[in-house]
C-alpha cells in the first residue's frame, strides 16, 4: 500500500528536530545578547566599549558622570527595549492562539489607542482614574485603560457566535472610538499639551525607570512560567476548538485565563512605552516560521525575537543621525514593515523546521 | 471495559434533544454503530458520553463506576471523543499533533514512552510515512486518520467517532475502519461509531444503536436491525436486506 517507515526512524526525526529547535533558541538568544550589548555601548558621547563594561562592573570607576550615562540612562533603555519586546511579543502569540487570529496583538485589537487616550485625559484634563498616583498618573490611566479594553474583548469573546474576524472587527471599532476620543482630547489642549500627547503617542524608550523594568520583570516572570504550564491545552487549541474540547481541554476557562495574563503583560508593555505596534505581529510570525507552533517553543522564541526586534531597534534609533534618538515607534513601523513584508514574501508557504 | 449508557437524557440548556437513552453492557472490544438520520442526535449523545454536555438525568457507567461526575480531564483519560472533521491550519507536523492528543491527559514532561506510543500509533494506522508532514497540508482522508491517531494514542475505555468516514473515498473508508478494528484486537476498547452508510455498518459492527429525534428505536445485531421496518420508516426508503458471496450483509436502499 504505502511505504512504511520504522517506528524508530520517525521518533529519531522528532527528537533531531526538537534538538534543532533549542539550536535555533540559542542562536537567537545569543543575537539578542549581542544587541543587547552593541545598544549600551551605541549612543553619543562615544565611549568605548571596554570603559563601558568598567562602569557596569564598578559604577563610580570613570567617574560619576558615566555611571549616571551607564546606569541611570543607557541601561534602563535597554533593559526597557528587551523586556517591552517579549511582553508585547508574548501577548500577540497568546492573543493569536487564543482567539484563531494571526492578526491579533495589542496593537490590532485597540489596546494601544485605548493606553493613547488613557494618557492624554491625564496630560489634557490631569484627570487620575485612580486618585493620587502623583507623578505616574499619565502610565497609570494609560494600563487602567489597556486594561479595561482587554477587559472588553474577554467579555466579547464570551459571546455566543462571535468569531475570530469579529474579533478583529471589535479590535477595529475600538481603536476607531479611541482616536476619535483622542482627536477631542487633542482638540480641547493647549500646544504645549498636544505636544506632549503627539510624543507620548509615537512610543519612546526614554520614559525608561528602574521601577517600571522592575514591575515589567516581575509580570513576565509570572507570565512566563504560565504559558508554559498551559502548554500542552494551547497546543491543542490551535488543532481548533472543537478538536481541543474533544481532547479535555476546558476552552472557556483556558480562554480566560489567558486573556488576563495576556491583559496585564499587554496593558503594561504599552503604558511604559506608548504605541508601538508591529512587534507583537513580528515577534510571534518569524517564531512561528523558525519553530512552529508547539507552544513550548513557540511561546518563549517569539518572547526573544519581540525582545531581540526592539532591541536593534533602540539601536537603529540612536544610529541614524548622531546625537538624535528617533521615537521608536516611528522606527519599528518604518524599518521593520518593509523587512517583515520581504520575511512573508520570500516564505510565502509557511514550512515546518 | 464494559460502557452502559442508563436512562441519560440530554441537550443543549433545558431543551432536551436525548429522551431516556439507554444502551445496556457494551462489552470491550465491540464495535457499536451508531445510525440515524441526520439531527438524530448522534453529536449529541457523544458529546455527552465524552463529558461536553452535562446529562440533565441520568447516568453513564464504564466498569460498573459511574463516570457523569467525573472532571474534564478524567473524564478525557477514559473517553475518547473524536468530533466531525474540520480543517486545521495550524504550523504542527503529524507527530506533533497526536503527541499534543496524548499529553493533555499524561503530565507535562515528555517522556522516552509517550515518544513510543506517538510512533507505535503512526504505524499501527500506516501513517509513519506522513510524520514529518505539516497538518495544514495533509488531504481529507490523511488529516481524518490522523485525528483517529489524536484518539487512539490515548488508549483510552472508550472511543467515540462521530462520522469517521465522512467526506472519505472508497479506499480510505475501508482503511480506517478496518485500522480500527485491528486496534481494538489489540487493546479492547468499547468503540461507538456514528455512521451514515449502513453497508459499511453491517460490515464492521457487532451491534447496531438506531437513533431517532433522540430516542432509541432499536438496538441489536446488524442482522435484526437492518431488517426492521423502522428501518425504512426512519431513512423514508424501501429496503432488501441481502446476503453478498461472501456472506456480508448487503442493504439494497430505494426511493419509496
Amino acid at each position: 500500500m504505502t511505504l512504511e517507515v520504522d517506528p524508530a526512524a520517525i521518533r529519531h526525526d522528532y527528537v533531531a528536530r526538537v534538538s534543532r529547535r533549542y539550536g535555533v533558541i540559542a542562536a537567537v538568544f545569543g543575537l539578542l545578547c549581542l544587541s543587547f550589548l552593541l545598544d549600551i555601548t551605541t549612543g553619543p558621547g562615544g565611549y568605548s566599549l571596554s570603559t563601558i563594561a568598567e562602569v557596569l562592573v564598578d559604577p563610580m570607576s570613570h567617574g560619576a558622570r558615566l555611571k549616571v550615562i551607564v546606569w541611570d540612562y543607557r541601561l534602563p533603555v535597554a533593559v526597557t527595549a528587551v523586556l517591552v519586546g517579549a511582553l508585547l511579543a508574548v501577548a500577540g502569540a497568546q492573543m493569536q492562539t487564543i482567539l484563531n487570529n494571526p492578526l491579533a496583538e495589542p496593537f490590532t485589537l485597540g489596546v494601544s489607542a485605548a493606553a493613547s487616550f488613557g494618557a492624554s485625559l491625564a496630560i489634557v484634563l490631569g484627570f487620575s482614574v485612580i486618585p493620587a498616583v502623583g507623578p505616574l498618573l499619565v502610565t497609570v490611566n494609560a494600563f487602567v485603560f489597556a486594561l479595561c479594553t482587554c477587559g472588553f474583548i474577554l467579555l466579547a469573546t464570551r459571546l455566543k457566535g462571535v468569531g475570530s474576524e469579529t474579533m478583529i472587527l471589535f479590535g477595529i471599532a475600538i481603536f476607531f472610538t479611541f482616536s476619535a476620543l483622542l482627536a477631542l482630547m487633542q482638540y480641547m489642549a493647549s500646544e504645549d499639551q498636544i505636544a506632549r500627547i503627539v510624543f507620548w503617542m509615537m512610543g519612546s524608550l526614554s520614559r525608561a525607570s528602574w521601577e517600571k523594568i522592575g514591575l515589567g520583570t516581575i509580570l513576565l516572570c509570572f507570565a512566563i512560567p504560565f504559558s508554559l504550564y498551559r502548554t500542552w491545552p494551547m497546543t491543542a487549541l490551535r488543532m481548533g476548538e472543537a478538536t481541543a474540547q474533544s481532547m479535555g481541554v476546558d476552552v472557556g476557562r483556558l480562554r480566560v485565563e489567558m486573556l488576563i495574563c495576556i491583559s496585564l503583560l499587554a496593558a503594561t508593555a504599552v503604558s511604559f512605552v506608548g504605541t508601538v505596534g508591529f512587534v507583537g505581529l513580528v515577534g510571534p510570525h518569524i517564531a512561528r516560521m523558525l519553530v512552529g507552533e508547539d507552544q513550548r517553543y513557540f511561546v518563549p522564541l517569539s518572547a526573544m525575537v519581540g525582545a531581540l526586534v526592539l532591541s536593534l531597534t533602540s539601536l537603529i534609533s540612536k544610529t541614524i543621525t548622531p546625537g538624535i534618538i528617533y521615537p521608536i515607534g516611528i522606527i519599528t513601523s518604518l524599518i521593520g514593515v518593509p523587512i517583515f513584508i520581504s520575511i512573508i514574501l520570500s516564505s510565502r508557504r509557511e514550512r515546518l523546521q | 471495559m464494559t460502557l452502559t449508557i442508563d436512562n441519560l437524557s440530554a441537550g443543549y440548556g433545558r431543551t432536551n434533544v436525548l429522551q431516556d437513552v439507554t444502551v445496556k453492557d457494551i462489552p470491550p472490544g465491540a464495535f457499536v454503530g451508531l445510525i440515524g438520520p441526520n439531527a438524530a442526535g448522534k453529536s449529541t449523545l457523544f458529546k455527552t458520553i465524552a463529558g461536553l454536555i452535562t446529562p440533565n438525568k441520568g447516568a453513564l457507567t464504564i466498569a460498573g463506576e459511574d463516570v457523569t461526575h467525573l472532571g474534564r480531564k478524567d473524564r478525557a483519560k477514559r473517553v475518547a471523543y473524536m468530533p466531525q472533521a474540520y480543517g486545521c491550519n495550524a504550523l504542527l507536523s503529524v507527530f506533533e499533533s497526536v503527541l499534543l492528543a496524548l499529553k493533555q491527559t499524561t503530565g507535562w514532561r515528555v517522556n522516552d514512552e509517550n515518544l513510543d506510543r506517538v510512533s507505535d500509533t503512526l504505524h499501527a494506522l500506516g501513517l509513519s510515512h506522513l510524520a514529518n508532514r505539516g497538518v495544514a497540508d495533509l488531504s481529507g482522508g490523511q488529516a481524518q486518520m490522523v485525528a483517529v491517531a489524536q484518539t487512539i494514542v490515548r488508549a483510552p475505555d472508550v472511543i467515540l467517532l462521530d462520522e469517521p468516514t465522512s467526506a472519505l473515498d472508497l479506499h480510505h473508508q475501508l482503511s480506517i475502519l478496518t485500522s480500527i478494528r485491528n486496534e481494538m484486537d489489540r487493546k479492547k476498547p468499547v468503540v461507538m461509531a456514528a455512521l451514515h452508510d449502513l453497508n459499511l455498518a453491517a460490515k464492521f459492527c457487532d451491534r447496531l444503536v438506531l437513533l431517532r429525534n433522540g430516542a432509541i428505536l432499536a438496538d441489536g445485531k446488524p442482522e435484526h436491525i437492518l431488517a426492521l421496518p423502522q428501518i425504512e420508516d426512519t431513512y423514508r426508503v424501501l429496503t432488501d436486506l441481502e446476503r453478498t458471496q461472501r456472506n456480508v450483509l448487503y442493504v439494497d436502499a430505494r426511493l419509496a
